[in-house]
């Protein structure tokens, strides 16, 4: 009996929702909504025909996962060899500008080309603030020892 | 009696599809008129305020021309656009809660007819109508996709990404709440 009111009360529950918003969707003027949305189209919101059809999960998994593995391996590259980003700031190549290079001779401009092509000798800067005693030599120690003494 | 037909023709839809990735904007129009007003009722039932219906349901289909390459017929394209149409109200409530409130008075009513019939019968429509706004979304959607547009388990799990079981129990669950709101 109980069951029978339940099932009563379903059916009630469909008949309403069936219902619910069908006289708004009747106002609905259908001709002017699909005019609308063709204008909205060609003024620019056309559907995506690119090949690439559509990103999906999995490939942005991949890809972050690369990209992961890509910048892990940077850092560790930079954390075991921590001079090698340095260099390329630290030396400087004296390259004369091209208005110079209009007053040169021949033998001088093989001189430059034969600079450039020579390996950059790279010597690390030493500031003031992480210089100490243990970094000079022998004969420097005593060099300072001596320009104390005086 | 004779065997209910469905309501769309799933290989008529596919042609029109296929007619307007190709360029036939015609293709485009048809499918605008086969399934505005089911989007607009589904909308509406799920309290998308009238002032903003026909926008809606103009979103919901650009959205779905756009991205109409990733429809894949794991459902029907009505289900499909349903969904959208879901996703597009969702947004705008959120456009609308920084904005404004709509006030419950706002939402669909009809204008027609006699105003006493009018009322009886709204009565219920208008409660269910509340207490619809107060069920989560998942459980309010998939109360309409069976409910209202008469659709099977199946085809509403695939449309909303989960498993007929919990259609099922999301249906229950929202039948429940609605019951116990409308004692």
């Amino acid at each position: 009996m109980m069951r029978d009111h339940d099932e009563l009360h379903d059916q009630e529950l469909r008949r309403v929702a069936q219902r619910l918003g069908a006289a708004a969707a009747e106002r609905l003027n259908v001709d002017r909504t699909a005019q609308a949305v063709l204008a909205r189209l060609q003024a620019g919101d056309a559907p995506l025909r690119s090949p690439i059809r559509w990103i999906q999960p999995a490939w942005m998994r991949a890809a972050a996962v690369v990209v992961l593995i890509f910048g892990a391996g940077l850092l560790t590259y930079r954390i075991i060899h921590p001079t090698a980003q340095s260099s390329g700031r630290d030396s400087t190549i004296a390259v004369p500008a091209a208005g110079e290079l209009a007053g040169f001779t021949s033998g001088q401009l093989q001189d430059v080309l034969a600079g450039l092509n020579e390996p950059i000798e790279v010597t690390p800067a030493v500031h003031a603030g992480e210089a100490g005693v243990e970094d000079l030599s022998k004969s420097q120690l005593q060099s300072l020892l001596q320009a104390m003494e005086d | 009696m004779a065997p209910a037909e469905p309501a769309v023709l799933p290989a008529e839809d596919a042609q029109l599809i296929a007619a307007w990735q190709s360029g036939d904007e015609r293709a485009a129009t048809e499918l605008v008129r086969r399934h505005a007003r089911a989007v607009a009722r589904f909308l509406a039932g799920a309290g998308a305020p009238e002032a903003d219906l026909d926008d809606l349901v103009q979103e919901t289909f650009i959205r779905a021309f756009r991205a109409v390459a990733s429809f894949r017929s794991q459902c029907q394209f009505r289900t499909w656009l349903l969904t959208i149409g879901g996703n597009a109200l969702k947004d705008l409530g959120r456009r609308l809660a920084r904005r404004r409130v709509v006030p419950l008075d706002d939402r669909l009513e009809s204008k027609d007819g006699d105003p006493h019939e009018r009322a009886v019968a709204s009565e219920m429509e208008e409660r269910l109508q509340q207490g619809l706004t107060r069920l989560p979304r998942m459980q309010r959607e998939v109360f309409l996709l069976r409910a209202q547009q008469g659709l099977e388990y199946g085809e509403i799990a695939a449309a909303l990404d989960t498993t007929p079981g919990a259609a099922r129990v999301h249906y229950h669950h929202a039948v429940k709440r609605l019951k116990e709101w409308l004692k």
